[in-house]
């Protein structure tokens, strides 16, 4: 190929192009930048052959193409003009695709995209969800043309932009079109490009020199890379044009080692430029002299700095220096030097060639344009998006990025690298834009999004960056070598478990000199990882240094496994698990009763956080922790009952406690386990506490909960029933009887009112859920007819609703003000109550109750959701305009409950908190009169049984510890049980044949609705053998 | 094996080469790096001289970036990411799984040199997270299984003497 002389030369040579471009045939185009980590060279390589072998070698094109953006489908292919889009395609499907596709227009659904919903296949890239709110105008060629073929780059239009600014436009005219444009700088500083490129040509000096920062070392971001190998004429006419516009001579690209491709196809581009005269001297005759050289990068993050950037071109050791000077007066050698991004230079042409008015169709009022994101981490749309500046985080996360993978929950995104911050839950509904994303401590930064669940701690997450920040310091300067250091250090201390409160403070201070002493921005910006962390997750450092507690059971020194460090009361669930494989089940449930005397119980209605952070759950599906414990304690009642003999008496204190619920029974056990005689004052004529009032027989059959009882009682704890403890029998009272301690542990049993006109006392047909439950419980005859209307989301409205079918009610449905996803109640009731035939309608908050003579008839709803501003909090919004009326015999309210202390004398010294409970000690449950002591849902207002058990476990430790007379904080941490069962379980596994987990029979729908008896039917032997045997042993591994 | 023996005229080429570039010290060990997999400290003054600089500045840029060494380096180099992707996916115990059955820490080579086992801070190929590289090759969305499998092909027996 001659070199062009002219435009004109040019624009033949397009024509020419285009002229002789097949419109008829059909194109592949595979993916060979990033796809290539994956198998793609295969793939490439089968399709050829097929391709050839077959004869089709003249009307099919077999294309390397770059980018497709939905890397987690890698290798990704796209059939062109068909508009089909295959994913995670193997050489092995070549002939399937020619035969079928190709050929007879037949459609694949192995390789076709999934809806997340259905799991019907979408084979046509228009209607895949993750492209739907993209908009590729940077991407535009990426993935559609060889970037190894510059022919390719010029039939789509390049070099168009560089001709019009030659031929039509003043280098200034060129500045006033990019200003105008409002492009700012997607490196992540966002500065007005156009602005920069004006200092830089009215700065004095020759020779100007143009650069191009493609050293992007934050991890977690491959935008650039993506753009250098798919398309990287783009960056170099961008670049072309900016030497144009400010009257440089020289340009550099400055590629990071670690883009091999990247590298190669810079090389083949601009050794086209350079052929084809658009690079040297005279270029297309203008007149203007450019020359581009590649520079790379030798494994130094700090070279992404500007000013180490250029120190690394000039051959010295990557250093930043001071500014002023900035690099548009004295850069390169001390000349005038204009640096962008990778990203801001490919936008140039786009704005040239197009102009600013079609440019500033998209973004916000002071950044226009698109920006490119590459998302990664625990999302299940990994790879690359083009979004207007504008969208919210929501819209990338979770309707391109298709939400957490393995129905998590998110947690934080971090955006800006180890720049920036992150951004939690709160912020998900916030336009993603330079500004807004500064005012909470984060940075739109180079643009990668890295999404983390509840299974990461945001501690360590902090030490991380630290470590990446504190490794790549320069050293230059103080603050940063010294500073990123010393906090690194503070915060491996906090996830090796020796942190101090103290170190809190440490950090904010530590940091904050850090941000404004340090000499270049990776030390102004390597705090905020921790800061930001620190700013919104306080709560997870104060765990981890108080408690020993961390939340994403993922720091080594303080979890020994996960399931037994997310179970609230510490059981050592792998020694159990294993001891159930090894067939010894009276073992098992003694390990259980070292920390939680209800296993029968808690193996029907544990919400098991075990299961959500089992590390099987990675691999396929968590082990089914909580079915196994009910076996071991199913057999252990059928077999063996009680223990042999009680808990010995062996201290002279005595206590009472207050509620022979799971809280106060569990207090009571340990209490007595460890010596001391126990009584416990219970108003009702059960024990049992919630579990025997509102947890309905078909969940937990009261057999059960007798059993449990029965056995504590064996242990040697003293129940007094039908003994209230109010204003005729105070806690006062039991003091001056000779309690050494009293321990509260009264429930959270008040029904809340919902407070809406019709809402009277009396009123037939109207319940509320609580007592609903009771009555049916206690036997009381309620016999339902007709439709029943339930007011609520959680698990008391799912169990009343389920209730009321099996009592007589002909048609039942749940309204609840906000989403179904939104609901409190556990899924899997959800799930069972809906295969029951309960209709649940979302989004509907009750206005009106109507009745006539005392009776209901029905009730009004308004339209309501949960809205969020953007400074993140939510409120319920209604709309009172848009109701419906829904007629209804019953009417049961089930909104929440909250306790009942009416039962303490009202000049009770005890404070109360807001809401109407008690205040006590978080660490110590002591209340601020010494010697009594609080706790469960009477302290915390309702929650989940395992929680109310560790609770009461906590209370006996710590109320142990008063009547010692010992002072402190109440140390709990995991610890192994002594009856240990070292087998591998799955580790010992030699095959690597596929292990599900064992599915939970049910009783059929149709016939459970009949009666109450239990709907879920326990394991056999074989399949708890089975299992169990597919535990990890996670507790084994070796830190 | 051992690390190969430096073909002294092929030095001498790659030195004639960039002997003209202006800002030619970085571009030009990279050369020598990328040839002989490690750039020998006696070489450090005829650098200097061909270059007119100090030998401590040659020296300087060297111990400067990680991407330059003067120690060689087994036949295979791995890369494991430690980037945030790969972090926030479990790379951590990819590393640990890879330290335990190569035998070797972070920036050690095997006494056979045949491995060299490193950490990078991101290789960019984060949807794939976790993530390594061997010599050119990408490897992407680890497990135990899958590297064994990839160390094995390697020349690495799984529970073999890797220091013997």
């Amino acid at each position: 190929m001659n070199r062009l002389l002219s435009i004109e030369e040019l624009e033949w040579y397009r024509n020419k192009i285009l002229a002789q471009q097949d419109e008829g045939k059909i194109c592949l185009h595979v993916c060979m930048t990033g796809c290539r980590a994956y198998g793609a060279a295969d793939l490439r390589s089968a399709l050829e052959a097929e391709v050839k072998k077959q004869g089709l070698s003249g009307q099919v094109e077999v294309r390397s193409t770059g980018c497709h953006g939905i890397c987690a489908k890698a290798p990704v292919m796209y059939i062109d003009p068909l508009g089909v889009q295959y994913q995670e395609v193997s050489p092995e499907d070549a002939t399937e695709i020619i035969d079928l596709t190709l050929k007879k227009n037949q459609l694949i659904d192995h390789l076709a995209y999934k809806d997340a919903l259905t799991g019907n296949p979408i084979y046509y890239r228009n209607q895949i969800p993750f492209y739907k709110k993209q908009v590729k105008r940077v991407l535009g060629n990426c993935g559609k043309i060889d970037p190894t073929n510059m022919e390719h780059y010029i039939a789509a239009g390049g070099y168009q932009a560089i001709v019009k600014a030659l031929s039509r436009m003043t280098p200034d005219q060129v500045i006033d079109e990019v200003t105008a444009a409002k492009l700012r700088g997607r490196g992540g500083a966002g500065f007005p490009t156009g602005i920069k490129w004006g200092f830089a040509r009215q700065a004095a000096g020759k020779p100007k020199y143009i650069i191009c920062n493609a050293d992007e070392g934050d991890p977690g971001a491959f935008m650039d890379r993506a753009v250098l190998e798919g398309d990287p004429h783009a960056v170099l006419e961008g670049m072309l044009i900016g030497a144009y516009a400010i009257g440089a001579e020289h340009g550099h690209i400055y590629v990071r080692e670690e883009y091999p491709i990247a590298i190669e196809h810079l090389k083949i581009a601009l050794e086209q430029m350079k052929e084809l005269g658009l690079l040297g001297e005279n270029i297309l005759g203008s007149g203007l002299n450019f020359d581009i050289s590649l520079k790379m990068g030798a494994g130094a993050f700090v070279c992404g700095e500007e000013t180490a950037l250029m120190a690394s071109i000039e051959g010295k050791r990557g250093m930043p220096r001071a500014r002023p000077p900035f690099p548009a007066q004295a850069g390169l050698n001390g000349k005038p030097t204009n640096i962008n991004n990778v990203e801001t230079w490919a936008n140039v042409p786009l704005i040239i060639k197009n102009g600013m008015e079609w440019y500033t169709q998209v973004g916000t009022e002071k950044s226009k344009g698109t920006k490119i994101f590459s998302l990664a981490g625990k999302v299940n749309n990994t790879g690359l998006v083009e979004v207007p500046i504008g969208v919210t985080i929501r819209d990338v996360i979770f309707d391109i990025g298709d939400g957490i993978p393995k129905g998590r929950r998110f947690k934080a995104v971090q955006m800006g690298g180890p720049s920036g911050g992150c951004v939690p839950a709160q912020y998900l509904n916030l336009p993603i834009d330079y500004d807004t994303l500064q005012r909470i401590g984060s940075i739109m930064g180079s643009g990668g999004m890295v999404v983390m669940d509840e299974n990461n701690c945001m501690v360590e997450m902090a030490r991380f960056f630290l470590s990446f920040t504190q490794s790549e310091s320069c050293g230059k300067c103080a603050p940063c070598r010294l500073g990123t250091t010393q906090l690194l250090e503070i915060l491996t201390r906090i996830t090796q478990g020796r942190g101090r409160i103290e170190d809190i403070q440490t950090i904010r201070d530590l940091g904050e000199t850090i941000i404004s002493t340090s000499l270049c921005g990776l030390g102004q910006t390597a705090p905020k990882p921790a800061l930001s962390t620190l700013n919104f997750f306080l709560e997870e450092y104060e765990d981890h240094i108080l408690e020993h507690r961390c939340a994403g059971a993922v720091c080594d020194s303080m979890v020994i496994s996960a399931c037994q460090h997310a179970c609230p009361a510490g059981i050592d669930v792998p020694n159990y698990v294993a001891a159930i494989a090894a067939d010894k089940y009276e073992k098992s449930v003694e390990i259980i009763r070292e920390r939680n005397p209800f296993p029968a119980v808690c193996g029907r209605i544990c919400i098991h956080p075990c299961e959500l952070k089992c590390r099987r759950g990675e691999l396929d599906e968590p082990v089914a922790i909580r079915s196994l414990k009910r076996f071991a304690s199913d057999w252990y009642f059928d077999h063996i009952g009680k223990p042999k003999e009680p808990f010995p008496v062996t201290k002279t204190q005595k206590v009472a406690v207050v509620g022979a619920g799971p809280t106060g029974l569990t207090c009571a056990y340990f209490l007595a386990k460890m010596g001391y005689k126990v009584t416990v004052f219970e108003s009702q004529s059960v024990a049992g506490g919630m579990l025997g009032i509102a947890i309905p027989e078909f969940r937990l059959p009261r057999k059960v909960i007798q059993e449990e009882v029965a056995y504590i009682e064996s242990c040697g704890v003293e129940i007094r029933y039908n003994s209230p403890i109010d204003a005729q029998h105070t806690v006062n009272d039991l003091l001056e009887e000779g309690y050494h301690s009293v321990f509260i542990g009264a429930g959270a049993q008040a029904s809340k009112r919902i407070n809406i006109p019709g809402e009277e006392e009396g009123l037939a047909g109207l319940h509320y859920g609580l007592q609903f439950l009771t009555d049916i419980r206690s036997g009381k005859e309620i016999q339902l007819k007709g439709k029943v209307v339930v007011l609520g989301g959680g698990n008391v409205a799912i169990d009343v609703a389920r209730t009321a079918l099996r009592v007589g009610a002909q048609d039942v449905q749940i309204f609840y003000r906000r989403t179904k996803e939104e609901m409190p109640a556990w899924e899997k009731d959800i799930e069972e109550a809906i295969e029951e035939g309960i209709v649940i309608n979302p989004l509907w908050a009750p206005k009106q109750i109507i009745h006539n003579g005392g009776t209901i008839t029905g009730i009004e709803f308004m339209r309501s959701m949960t809205v969020f501003d953007e400074e993140g909090h939510s409120s319920l919004s209604v709309n009172e305009k848009v109701t419906q009326m829904v007629e209804a015999e019953t009417i049961i309210i089930s909104i929440g409950q909250a306790p009942d202390i009416s039962f303490l004398s009202k000049d009770s010294q005890l404070e109360r908190a807001l809401w109407g409970s008690l205040a006590v000690d978080e660490n110590t449950l002591a209340t601020n009169i010494p010697s009594v002591f609080a706790g469960g849902d009477f302290t915390t207002g309702p929650s989940i049984v395992i929680n109310a058990i560790a609770s009461g476990r906590r209370a006996a430790l710590a109320i142990d510890k008063y009547l010692k007379g010992e002072k402190g904080r109440v140390e709990i941490v995991d610890e192994k049980t002594a009856m240990k069962e070292d087998i591998g379980l799955a580790l010992d596994e030699e095959t690597t044949e596929e292990k599900p987990r064992i599915k939970i029979q049910l009783e059929k729908p149709e016939e459970r609705v009949r009666d109450f008896r239990e709907v879920e039917k326990g394991f056999s032997k074989e399949e708890a053998h089975r299992e169990a045997l597919r535990c990890l042993r996670c507790d084994l591994e070796e830190k | 094996m051992e690390p190969q023996e430096i073909d002294w005229r092929k030095f001498e080429a790659i030195i004639d080469k960039h002997r003209v570039e202006t800002w030619a010290l970085i571009p030009l060990l990279q050369d020598i790096q990328e040839t002989f997999g490690y750039i020998p400290e006696e070489s450090i003054e005829t650098i200097a001289e061909a270059l007119n600089l100090f030998p401590s500045q040659v020296q300087g840029v060297i111990s400067f970036y990680a991407g330059l060494s003067m120690k060689p380096k087994g036949k295979y180099v791995i890369r494991v990411c430690r980037g945030t992707a790969c972090h926030v996916k479990g790379g951590r115990s990819i590393l640990r799984f890879v330290k335990k059955e190569l035998g070797l820490d972070e920036g050690e080579t095997s006494s056979d040199y045949q491995f060299t086992l490193e950490t990078v801070a991101c290789l960019g190929a984060c949807f794939l997270a976790p993530v390594m590289m061997v010599n050119r090759t990408y490897f992407g969305k680890l497990s135990p299984p899958k590297l064994t499998n990839i160390l094995a092909e390697y020349g690495k027996e799984k529970g073999e003497d890797k220091n013997g």
